[in-house]
């Protein structure tokens, strides 16, 4: 159990940071109270962990073969990157943390299945890209049935609050799917845990960080949000959780905080309002390259230092 | 059914809204009832009395709904756009009864007669301000059930509005070009003002519906 203590608190640090992209607008606006949110979005985590997670295990599992001890410190070194750069304040991603560490391990194994890690890459620069459009095509479509509903003001507001729970639990559901691979992969490659239970102990630990410490994050990065027009909001929210889940089906992890970017760019787009700003866009950026540069220094050195024995003088 | 039971306060607060309007009507009657009793005649009586303490009730009962409103309101009840809105909203044609009230306590506590030569022209002001009350509870009700036709209702409060604006200068005219004496003038003067601000009142307010409305349109 020692072993998972890395993975665990990846998964909790994870719960407690993207819960707020998924119900943040709902609850810092008090549509929803913070309980009701955090109850469904923990159980809808746990849910899409152990339905749909079997995919993203089975990608991040195929990437290169660990042992105990490396999968250990994988975990270690994604949940040392995680704390440092959300300390210092520079915008990080789980799932490039992971990556990144698992591909430090990889360098020393001399053993990389590069179509998967293309597969990834390829899925980590067109999660923003793809949220955008997924943001767009929706927004027209979910406005065209709107405005048919031709309903009132009392009405449109049970409308968007309703939409905004039931898409709410969706979006937790594919986070979970998602992103419990970033948090027990790597010990179902060293097989010390299997698919199932990576994803439900997985789901677990992010249902914890939800339900002890998102409260805070979604106070106040949901109000970034809640800028944006109600209806504008909701489509953010659908874009977010049908964006994770064509990932999940993929089976590729990614960053539900760069693809919450890319679904209020595409509103933007549409209702022509600037949305995301140069600075936003350039966090993005340096989250691409500089997380998971930082996790694969962090697991080498880790290893370095794991390795090191003592001598005694005597000997 | 079941969303009716599940949106309880969203409910009150509809029916709150439909209570206050209903509200507003009936001061916006005795306010009318007040005037045509002896005021509009050139003379005080008796039955003034009574319509200025109806008209307070009626104004005090709508300040009570709209109270009720964004006490429940303040318990996180609708989207908070929602809730901004209804709460500007209402504290707008809130001011419209508070003007009745004050018209009439004017006239009364100042012992205000009407000169015989300004009584069409008053009425005719009083006819056209009331007119745009009476347009301006029926937008807001095709706000909130969605009818439709704010535009045109916004169109007929603005040209009532403007005609109440010459009507206003031509009694002020005339106030001033007759032979009363000066403090009786601006006593006029002041309370035509008044007058004037009902017509002012509806059209600020019905412009803030067709905002609404149109921040609704997606």
């Amino acid at each position: 159990m020692l072993s998972i203590i890395g993975g665990l608190f990846l998964g909790w640090s994870l719960g407690a940071n993207d819960a707020s992209n998924i119900f943040g607008t709902a609850v810092s606006s008090k549509m929803i109270k913070f309980w009701t949110a955090a109850i469904l979005a923990a159980a809808f985590v746990v849910l899409g962990a152990v339905v749909s997670g079997q995919a993203g295990i089975e990608t991040l599992k195929g990437l290169t073969t660990l042992t105990l001890k490396q999968a250990v410190i994988v975990s270690v070194a994604a949940a040392l990157t995680v704390s440092i750069m959300t300390i210092l304040g520079l915008p990080v991603s789980t799932s490039q943390s992971v990556v990144g560490a698992i591909v430090g391990i990889s360098i020393l194994n001399r053993q990389l299945n590069l179509g998967g890690m293309e597969k990834v890459l390829i899925c980590w620069f067109t999660t923003p890209i793809g949220a955008a459009a997924i943001s767009v095509v929706l927004y027209y479509t979910i406005r065209a049935i709107y405005n048919r509903l031709n309903i009132n003001l009392f009405q449109s507001d049970m409308f968007i609050r309703i939409c905004l729970i039931v898409s709410g639990s969706y979006g937790a559901y594919t986070l979970g799917a998602n992103n419990v691979a970033n948090v027990t992969a790597v010990f179902v490659s060293a097989g010390l845990l299997n698919v199932f239970y990576a994803a439900l102990i997985g789901g677990i630990s992010i249902a914890a960080g939800i339900l002890t410490y998102s409260r805070p994050v979604m106070e106040t990065v949901g109000k970034k949000l809640v800028r944006l027009d109600p209806f504008s909001a909701l489509i953010v929210v659908i874009s977010l959780a049908a964006t994770m889940h064509i990932y999940t089906v993929i089976g590729v992890p990614v960053s539900s905080s760069q693809a919450v970017i890319g679904c209020v760019l595409g509103v933007g787009l549409v209702k022509g309002v600037n949305t995301v700003s140069a600075r936003t866009l350039r966090n993005i950026l340096s989250g691409w390259f500089l997380t998971p540069i930082a996790s694969c220094l962090f697991s080498l050195a880790i290893y370095f230092f794991s390795q090191l024995q003592f001598v005694s003088p005597a000997g | 059914m079941m969303l009716k039971s599940l949106f309880k306060k969203e409910n009150k607060i509809e029916s709150l809204i439909y209570e206050y309007l209903e509200t507003l009507a009936l001061s916006q009657e005795s306010f009318l009832n007040a005037l045509n009793a002896c005021f509009l005649r050139g003379t005080m009586c008796e039955d003034f009395d009574f319509f200025i303490a109806q008209t307070h009730k009626y104004e005090s009962k709508a300040d009570d709904i709209r109270e009720e409103v964004n006490n429940i309101m303040y318990g996180k009840v609708l989207i908070p756009d929602a809730r901004g809105d209804i709460m500007e909203l209402l504290s707008c044609i809130d001011e419209i009864p508070r003007l009745y009230e004050h018209i009439l306590y004017m006239i009364h506590d100042q012992r205000i007669e009407l000169p015989d030569f300004l009584i069409a022209d008053v009425k005719d002001l009083l006819r056209i301000s009331l007119e745009c009350c009476d347009l301006l509870i029926q937008e807001t009700t095709a706000l909130f059930k969605k009818e439709g036709g704010i535009r045109l209702f916004v169109n007929k409060i603005d040209i009532n509005e403007s005609h109440c604006d010459h009507s206003e200068r031509r009694i002020i005219g005339k106030i001033f070009e007759s032979d009363l004496n000066p403090f009786d003038k601006l006593q006029l003067k002041e309370l035509i003002l008044l007058m004037g601000d009902i017509s002012d009142q509806a059209d600020t307010c019905s412009r803030l519906v067709n905002i609404i409305s149109m921040k609704r349109r997606v």
